[in-house]
């Protein structure tokens, strides 16, 4: 064995990276202007108007920034959508072990590929609260004071669950990030071979359809196994 | 402190404009800004006119929209008058929809509307607007005198006109401002029943604790399974590495 060898595997472009740490931006930004209308101990943030501006500079980025990475990508987008809302045996047997997977045991799970089954479901859900929570703010923002002592409130309800639910995905999406962690793949674009055979069996065969699992190449160079996807 | 209550007796003002002027200067007013508008009035037709001085003001409502609408607590019921809390103040806008009145508006990105003086009030003192006006048409107390002094005045000016009336004795609970109207209230645009919508109460009592108490759970929830999960992870992690390295041993000796 060469000790010096390193494989990794490519999983997400420096495109992808950029529009992902600008949504996280956004979102948390949208949270915190957001609250400061709820919460009297960070009201000080609305004073001057700050806050409510910068809820709306960051809600128009927020909405951008999706329309952007799917004029720029389409094909990755549409199967980006497809692959979200496609759900086998596989995903199903999988999802029964998600207390498991919850509480750290990721080994012996149905193989999943290059989104696990959690993971869809994340996307999934992110992108129709992506809707809702837009549609409502939209209202809230332009409708205010046209909407009336009745429809405010329902709005603004619609737009509370919204809150809830892009918080309550972001919280588990950052929680299974770092008890499994996957922080790497977003941040240098690579992971480990050990990471992909554990979390994502059936992508790291369909990256290397040919080699039985990985190849440790005989180069004492990093190399990397290029993903012809996303 | 019991219930108090403003009377505003449109019989008795003369649109001399001195409350507002002592409002802009006792609160202390932004250029442009005030609690109280005043308009004049006419109604009927060339030769029977009336004309009235009519107030838009904060109605002070015991079942008050922006009460149950602001979420932060900036707007509270105190002494039966609608008082304001600017630093608590987030600037949502909600209570300029909420108002069945049309009251409160932005200035500045936080709230404005009248507070009642309620500070002046608690110290036993009279709103600047009562304290200034000439002709006896404001006054303040507890609402029950408020209440029977406006029958009175309103059965005076019913000698004059027919249609004079008492406006706040029961809209919204009971008004902290009674009106005393020289004619119906829809003549001056005032709902004779005006509702808080049910969507408000089912917003601010249900949904908005609701979501700010599950996602503060979540956030409590996901802390503390962290802990476990990750060192979990982490001993089957090493469990898998030891066996990798034991199936590479056995492997190479079973070729
Ligand atoms: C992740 C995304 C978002 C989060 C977490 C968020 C959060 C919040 C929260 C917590 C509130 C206060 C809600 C309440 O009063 O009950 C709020 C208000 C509001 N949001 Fe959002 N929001 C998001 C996206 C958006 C978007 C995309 C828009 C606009 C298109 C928007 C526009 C508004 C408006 C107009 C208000 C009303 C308050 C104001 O006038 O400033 N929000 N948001
Ligand atoms: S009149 Fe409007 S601002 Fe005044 S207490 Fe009633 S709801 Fe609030
Ligand atoms: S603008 Fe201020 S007073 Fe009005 S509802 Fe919002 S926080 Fe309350």
């Amino acid at each position: 064995m060469t000790a010096a060898v390193e494989t990794r595997i490519l999983r997400y472009r420096p495109r992808q990276r950029l529009v992902h740490w600008l949504g996280v931006g956004t979102v948390l930004t949208l949270l915190v202007t957001g609250l400061a209308l709820l919460w009297p101990p960070l009201s000080f943030i609305a004073w001057g108007g700050v806050g409510p501006t910068l809820h709306r500079v960051g809600a128009v980025l927020f909405m951008a920034l999706p329309f952007a990475y799917a004029l720029l990508n389409p094909r990755q987008t549409r199967e980006l959508l497809v692959e979200i809302f496609t759900y086998d045996r596989e995903d199903w047997a999988w999802l029964k072990h998600f207390p498991g997977y919850f509480l750290g045991h990721a080994a012996g799970l149905p193989p999943q590929g290059r989104l696990n089954a959690g993971q869809k479901l994340h996307h999934a859900g992110t992108f129709l609260a992506f809707i809702t929570v837009s549609l409502s703010g939209l209202a809230l923002w332009f409708l205010k004071g046209s909407l009336g002592a009745t429809w405010l409130p329902v709005m603004a309800m619609l737009h509370d669950v919204s809150m809830l639910a892009v918080t309550v995905l972001f919280v588990g999406h950052v929680y299974f990030t770092f008890v499994y962690d996957a922080l790497p793949a977003m941040t240098t674009g690579y992971v480990s071979p050990e990471y992909a055979r554990l979390e994502h069996a059936r992508w790291l065969e369909e990256l290397t359809p040919a080699a039985p699992a990985v190849e440790t190449p005989e180069t004492d160079e990093p190399t990397e196994i290029v993903v012809q996807q996303a | 402190m019991g219930q108090n209550a403003i009377l505003v007796d449109l019989g008795q003002c003369i649109g001399c404009q001195a409350c507002i002027v002592a409002c802009k200067t006792g609160r202390e007013l932004a250029p442009g800004e005030a609690y109280i508008h005043i308009r004049e009035d006419v109604r009927g037709r060339f030769p029977n006119l009336t004309g009235s001085f009519v107030h838009h003001r904060c109605f002070h409502c015991a079942d008050a929209a922006c009460v149950a609408v602001c979420p932060t607590g900036a707007l509270s019921k105190v002494d039966g008058l609608t008082a304001v809390d600017l630093a608590k103040c987030s600037g949502c806008g909600y209570c300029v929809d909420a108002c069945p009145y049309g009251i409160p508006e932005m200035v500045d990105g936080h709230v404005s509307k009248c507070t009642g003086c309620t500070d002046l009030t608690q110290e036993g003192q009279e709103p600047w607007c009562v304290q200034t006006c000439p002709s006896g048409a404001l006054k303040l107390g507890p609402r029950e005198s408020m209440l029977s002094l406006a029958r009175e005045r309103a059965a005076l000016l019913a000698k004059r006109f027919t249609s004079a009336q008492v406006y706040g004795e029961t809209q919204l609970g009971g008004l902290g401002a009674l009106f005393v109207l020289p004619d119906e209230p829809l003549a001056f645009g005032l709902p004779e029943q005006p509702q808080v919508p049910t969507t408000i109460t089912a917003w601010q009592r249900g949904v908005q604790p609701l979501t700010q108490g599950i996602t503060g759970l979540s956030v409590l929830a996901t802390a503390l399974a962290f802990v476990f999960a990750r060192r979990e992870h982490h001993r089957e992690k090493r469990a898998l590495a030891a066996q990798a390295a034991q199936g590479e041993a056995g492997d190479d000796s079973g070729r």
